[in-house]
């Protein structure tokens, strides 16, 4: 398979994506794609994967009659074989200025441009189609999705032109995606979901009812998981003007009783609509990450055989 | 509440100090760019209350330790059931104990002298406290504050035995203030051990007030506690040596002794007393009558030697330490008298009335005029006789000191008026007889000055006297004759260790018939005596008199073998050439003892009970209560610790938050 063209950038190692590739990037849901792939379809198709038997009906094609099955029982029965099919990623990118968060370790929105590129690669690279949609932002970015391996380096560009802006808009724009693409695929989106928790799963609800497998990428600074700070802080709200100052220790409790909340809320919401959840906190290397991710896929069975 | 260290209180400001750290800390927050904005504001809404209560808390708390801090270091006091629960022992107990001769007495109840029965009761008494408090102890002979270890040692110090010092129980309380300031005592006990003599406690002197007003102006509570032992128990006799004269005869010389002998019991008995001169002992069986007795005794003393020593004892009897009294000798006392006048025909009278006599003869006394009065040396004379304008200025001063230090100045009127005052006293009108009148003196003072009955009990025709023209005498002073109108004609007035007589007439035939000398003469002559004590005051001293640089030399017991302390006891003492005899003050000797009640009256405003009183729980001592407060700013830290403790189940949250 043809390698994605790609001229060196910043936001892929090229190291790391080859160790990656021996693990392709599975959907947990059959997909339906334009060519054949090596990915489940839910038609039935050429493939060598046996699916079923079903009586005769005048029209089959009489090629795919079980001749045996007729010699033993003298009914007809044709036998149905699996279709393989592509796959299209179409993943999404919360560029809005909360991404912008600097923590200890890295930029949120520069790690979640490197996964993003990661997986682009990855994908394109196995023969499937990527896309990208970077919501929010300085640009608005919507690239469609394309198997063409000279595509990635139009991802890679776009990625590498997204600058954090804004407020997140990403409930408006995954409604929006789950209505534009038409036939099932593979949604991946990658933010902070410093959002309405509500709206947020009702666009996951929605994405899973156009039968989209969907894969969540919450990314979280420790800083924002841990709170510690040993003298009062003025915080500054990074997508408004907003500021307050306080002291860490006194509100501490209540602040990760919050987070908590609001995490174990969307980690629920996530398991009740089928989406892929993973917590990433930034100092956590990127090969890991999608070493995991791209291994859990593997093993895991598609929840429902739809 | 009081404080021992009021001034730290003005570091009370300080309780601020946890609020401005505290806003000083808000102020220097960082900024720090924020995603997750909707969590820290939900967080600020909800933790708001109970968080900001919190933190109220705990400045409250860092406030309350940093006073209690500064409250603790301020030594607080309380009194009521705080003190009593927190500090039932008084910090210090001072024990001024009176061991002078009178306590020497046998007690009442029997068992032993009042001093030792003193020492018995305090001991027990300071017992309870010997863990608890400082046991400071003052006795009246050295006056030093003493720290005693525990109750049992306050019977087997030196100091605490018997003494011949008198005692100045308003100076004792001095010194106990004075200890009580320097060592920052707290709450704090007086235990006064005395028998209540009237000498001893000087209730007239003007020190008691200002004592008073001073112990109790003191920020610790100061009690006072009595232990009074004004009851006598058996009869006693004292003795005290009251002249003393050395008289050459031919070739024997002899000693010329006065004792005064004082008793309580005035029957008439015979009693053996016991004279010694320079070691030489012999027994005297006299009778005594009455309550007071001169008793004269004239013994041989070696006419070679120029000086030694003798005593004179009573019998045992009530009080062991009054019955002795000490007396050294020098070479023939040899008087000397100045007679100032501007008046010849005065002048001759008095020089020849004030003579002395040495080996050779009479010799009249010496004579200067008032212009030369200032250049005239009397100061190593025993009499000044004054027959001038009375004296002024810097001849003033040199009379007053000669007086002072104990001679004897006998002041008789001029012909002119003299508006000059000296000491308060001096000359008013002339008064003349009319016709054949004269100025009779019809009573005088018998019993003792200079027209006392001589020693064998023989009046002195002082009724013969008469007189022409006489001066009225100005100011305050005893009157020891006077004339029959009961104008005064001889007064007397002490300064100092010396006397001041003024005589009302001359001795010129115009003014009266002092000139027939049975009357001057022995005004003058025991004036001469008596003011003649002054020549050997070094010599024969009152037990605590010994002046600063005497106290440092070192003496050698001279009278007994038993080892005794010049400072405290009385004998005699050499040190070289000089020999010293000691006696116990004449203050000692006074009879009268005050009431407990007048004794506690003294003490004004300042708590004081009597011995016998147990203590009233109401009237506890107020106590420190450091230790309260200390214990409450370790409670307040610790909740403060609490309180600035992150819960535990947050980092459970924490944890749990970051689990993937």
């Amino acid at each position: 398979m043809a390698s994605p063209d790609s001229k060196s950038s910043p936001l892929l190692d090229p190291e790391m994506v080859a160790r990656l590739t021996s693990q392709p990037l599975v959907a947990r849901f059959p997909m339906v794609g334009s060519v054949s792939g090596q990915h489940k379809s839910p038609h039935r198709g050429s493939s060598v994967e046996f699916a079923e038997y079903r009586e005769y009906v005048p029209g089959d094609d009489l090629r795919r009659l079980d001749w045996r099955v007729f010699a033993r029982s003298d009914r007809f029965y044709i036998k149905e074989f699996e279709a393989d099919t592509n796959l299209r990623c179409h993943l999404v990118v919360d560029c809005s200025a909360s991404m912008n968060f600097v923590g200890e370790h890295a930029n949120r929105l520069e790690y979640a441009k490197r996964l993003a590129a990661a997986l682009a690669y990855i994908t394109i690279q196995q023969g499937d189609a990527a896309g990208i949609n970077c919501v929010g932002g300085a640009k608005s970015i919507d690239l469609p999705a394309r198997r063409n391996p000279a595509h990635f380096q139009l991802i890679l560009d776009s990625l590498e032109a997204a600058k954090p802006k804004g407020e997140t808009k990403l409930p408006s724009v995954l409604h929006e995606l789950a209505e534009k693409v038409r036939r099932r695929a593979l949604v991946i989106v990658i933010s902070d979901f410093f959002c309405d928790i509500d709206e947020l799963l009702s666009c996951f609800q929605h994405l899973r009812f156009q039968k989209h497998d969907l894969a969540v990428f919450q990314l979280l600074d420790p800083v924002e998981l841990d709170f510690q700070f040993d003298r009062p802080v003025r915080f500054n709200d990074l997508e408004s003007s907003f500021s307050l100052v306080t002291e860490p220790a006194m509100i501490r409790e209540q602040y990760l009783t919050e987070l908590h909340k609001f995490l174990n809320r969307l980690r629920e919401g996530c398991h009740e609509f089928g989406a892929d959840y993973r917590r990433v906190t930034l100092d956590q290397p990127l090969e890991k990450t999608l070493s995991d991710f791209l291994l859990e896929r593997a093993r895991t069975t598609a929840v429902s055989p739809v | 509440m009081t404080f021992l260290q009021p001034s730290i209180l003005w570091a009370l400001p300080l309780i601020l100090l946890p609020v401005i750290i505290h806003l000083l800390n808000r102020l220097r927050h960082r900024p720090r760019a924020w995603a997750a904005m909707q969590f820290l504001l939900a967080a600020n809404r909800s933790s708001t209350s109970h968080a900001r209560l919190r933190q109220w808390l705990i400045l409250l708390f860092r406030t309350l330790a940093v006073l209690a801090l500064i409250l603790f270091v301020a030594r607080p006091l309380s009194g009521g059931w705080l003190g009593w629960a927190l500090s039932p022992a008084p910090d210090a107990i001072v024990i001024l104990l009176d061991r002078s001769p009178s306590m020497e007495a046998d007690s009442a109840t029997g068992d032993g002298t009042k001093r030792e029965q003193a020492l018995k009761l305090l001991a027990g008494a300071a017992r309870q406290f010997e863990d608890s408090s400082h046991l400071i102890l003052i006795e009246n002979a050295l006056r030093e504050p003493q720290q005693i270890a525990g109750a049992d040692a306050l019977g087997r110090l030196s100091t605490t035995g018997p003494s011949d010092a008198a005692a100045d129980i308003p100076a004792m309380l001095q010194t106990a203030f004075q200890w009580l300031v320097d060592n920052q005592a707290g709450a704090s006990e007086i235990w006064i051990a005395s028998d209540l003599q009237a000498s001893n406690w000087r209730p007239e002197d003007d020190r008691w007030a200002s004592m008073i007003a001073q112990l109790d102006a003191l920020p610790q509570p100061v009690r006072v506690r009595l232990l009074a032992f004004n009851e006598n128990g058996s009869a006693n006799a004292m003795v005290s040596l009251s002249e003393l004269t050395r008289r050459t005869k031919g070739s024997a010389a002899e000693l010329d002794l006065a004792f005064d002998i004082r008793r309580d019991d005035s029957s008439s008995e015979t009693v053996p007393v016991t004279v010694s001169v320079d070691g030489k002992t012999s027994q005297v069986e006299t009778l005594l009558e009455g309550q007071s007795v001169r008793w004269r005794q004239r013994v041989d003393a070696p006419s070679d030697s120029t000086g030694g020593w003798g005593s004179v004892s009573l019998p045992d009897d009530g009080n062991g330490s009054d019955n002795t009294a000490y007396f050294v000798y020098g070479s023939d006392t040899a008087f000397a008298a100045t007679v100032v006048s501007s008046d010849d025909r005065n002048a001759r009278f008095l020089r020849f009335a004030a003579s002395t006599r040495d080996k050779e003869g009479f010799v009249p006394a010496k004579l200067a005029s008032p212009n030369e009065a200032a250049s005239a040396v009397w100061e190593s004379d025993s009499l000044l006789v004054w027959q001038a304008p009375l004296p002024k200025g810097d001849v003033a001063d040199r009379v007053r000191t000669f007086v002072e230090e104990g001679g004897v100045a006998v002041f008789f009127p001029t012909a002119d008026d003299d508006a000059v005052q000296f000491q308060g006293m001096g000359w008013g009108a002339l008064d003349a007889a009319d016709g054949e009148d004269v100025f009779g003196i019809s009573i005088w003072e018998e019993n003792e000055g200079p027209l006392a009955n001589t020693d064998e009990g023989l009046r002195l025709p002082v009724d013969e006297f008469a007189a022409i023209q006489r001066r009225r005498i100005k100011g305050g002073s005893a009157v020891l004759a006077a004339f029959e109108d009961e104008t005064p004609f001889l007064t007397r007035r002490s300064l100092g260790r010396g006397r001041i007589y003024f005589c009302g007439s001359l001795p010129t035939p115009e003014w009266s018939s002092l000139g027939d000398g049975f009357v001057l003469v022995p005004i003058l002559r025991r004036a001469l005596a008596e003011g003649g004590r002054r020549l050997n005051r070094d010599s024969i001293l009152a037990c605590g008199e010994l002046n600063a640089v005497d106290r440092t030399k070192p003496w050698t017991l001279v009278d007994s073998d038993q080892p005794k302390d010049i400072l405290s006891q009385a004998g005699v003492y050499r040190h070289g050439d000089r020999l010293v005899a000691v006696n116990r003050p004449e203050s000692e000797n006074e009879p009268t003892v005050m009431e407990a009640d007048t004794a506690t009256g003294l003490f004004g405003e300042l708590p004081v009970r009597l011995w016998e009183e147990t203590g009233q729980r109401e009237d506890r001592l107020q106590g420190e209560i450091w230790r309260l407060i200390l214990c409450a700013m370790l409670v307040f830290l610790m909740i403060e610790a609490v309180l600035i403790l992150p819960a535990t189940e947050t980092s459970e949250l924490a944890k749990e938050a970051a689990r993937t």
